[in-house]
């Protein structure tokens, strides 16, 4: 594998394993959520460069677009829950809790 | 310059590891942004300045401004730092991990050098990421549509979500 393949896969990997283990607070999953997208997006940009198909540079545009809109809703989920619990920490979302 | 752009490569993977081991969302913002400021200058010294820019106005100056506003709502007034020795740890140990999957991908062993770059040549000179992109425009016009429909429904999933418990009123945060 090229360094730079390398480079983003284990970014991708890097986020993902933080985006399973967070902790406290719900922005830090949400802020892993956006660094695999940025990953990824770097990613899908290397593609069309390294097979000089200019019609795949289309789908990076893409990926960020849908990526603002899932970063809007999970960013109105967090102003929810500090709405309702005056903070965004993960054991105030326990409404499926035995 | 290939060194240059691996070293972007390196600080990118650097970003992202403070951003998966972050004591506290402040920190993991910063993180976030020195891995968008070297994905740029990367995608920069690959030659598709086009993408780039769209990377940092749309990501740092949309998305990145709306999640800082968001951190500075919703995260704790007395954060941890990066000193402390368990955020050091969990850094390492994520370190680690993808260290032990590189050594056990065998990956490590056979690196290809090079960077491959995207100036085109020829009769229309036109440069990849200009002619890619604007082809969202013209052929891939049905996607553009169904993008621009998506976003105007987040628009309203969004008021929906912090409607609230009282349909519509303005509370206090």
């Amino acid at each position: 594998m090229s360094p730079l393949h390398l480079s983003f896969y284990s970014a991708f990997v890097l986020s993902r394993l933080g985006l399973a283990f967070h902790r406290t607070h719900l922005v830090s999953a949400l802020l892993c959520l956006e660094s695999i997208m940025l990953s990824m997006f770097v990613g899908l940009t290397i593609w069309p460069i390294e097979n000089q198909t200019p019609s795949f540079t289309i789908v990076p545009i893409i990926i960020l677009t849908f990526s603002a809109c899932e970063a809007s809703t999970g960013l109105a989920i967090l102003v929810a829950s500090t709405r309702t619990h005056s903070s965004d920490h993960l054991h105030n979302l326990n409404l499926l809790q035995c | 310059m290939t060194y240059f752009v691996f070293f972007l490569g390196a600080c990118f993977v650097i970003g992202i590891l403070g951003v998966a081991s972050n004591p506290s969302p402040y920190y993991g913002v910063v993180g976030l942004v020195l891995a968008s400021v070297a994905g740029c200058g990367w995608l920069l010294s690959l030659g598709v300045s086009f993408v780039a820019l769209v990377l940092f106005m749309v990501y740092l100056g949309g998305m990145l401004v709306v999640f800082v506003y968001s951190v500075a709502l919703a995260a704790e007034p007395f954060p941890e730092a990066w000193g402390d020795w368990r955020v050091a740890g969990y850094a390492g140990a994520l370190a680690a991990v993808v260290l032990v999957g590189l050594v056990l991908g065998g990956v490590v062993g056979s690196w290809g050098f090079g960077v491959v770059t995207v100036d085109s040549v020829g009769m229309f000179v036109v440069r990849l990421d200009f002619s890619g992109v604007a082809m969202l425009y013209s052929r891939g016009v049905g996607m553009f549509l169904v993008a621009g429909w998506g976003l105007l429904l987040t628009l309203f999933v969004v008021l929906e979500l912090v409607r609230g418990l009282s349909r519509g009123a303005i509370r206090a945060v």
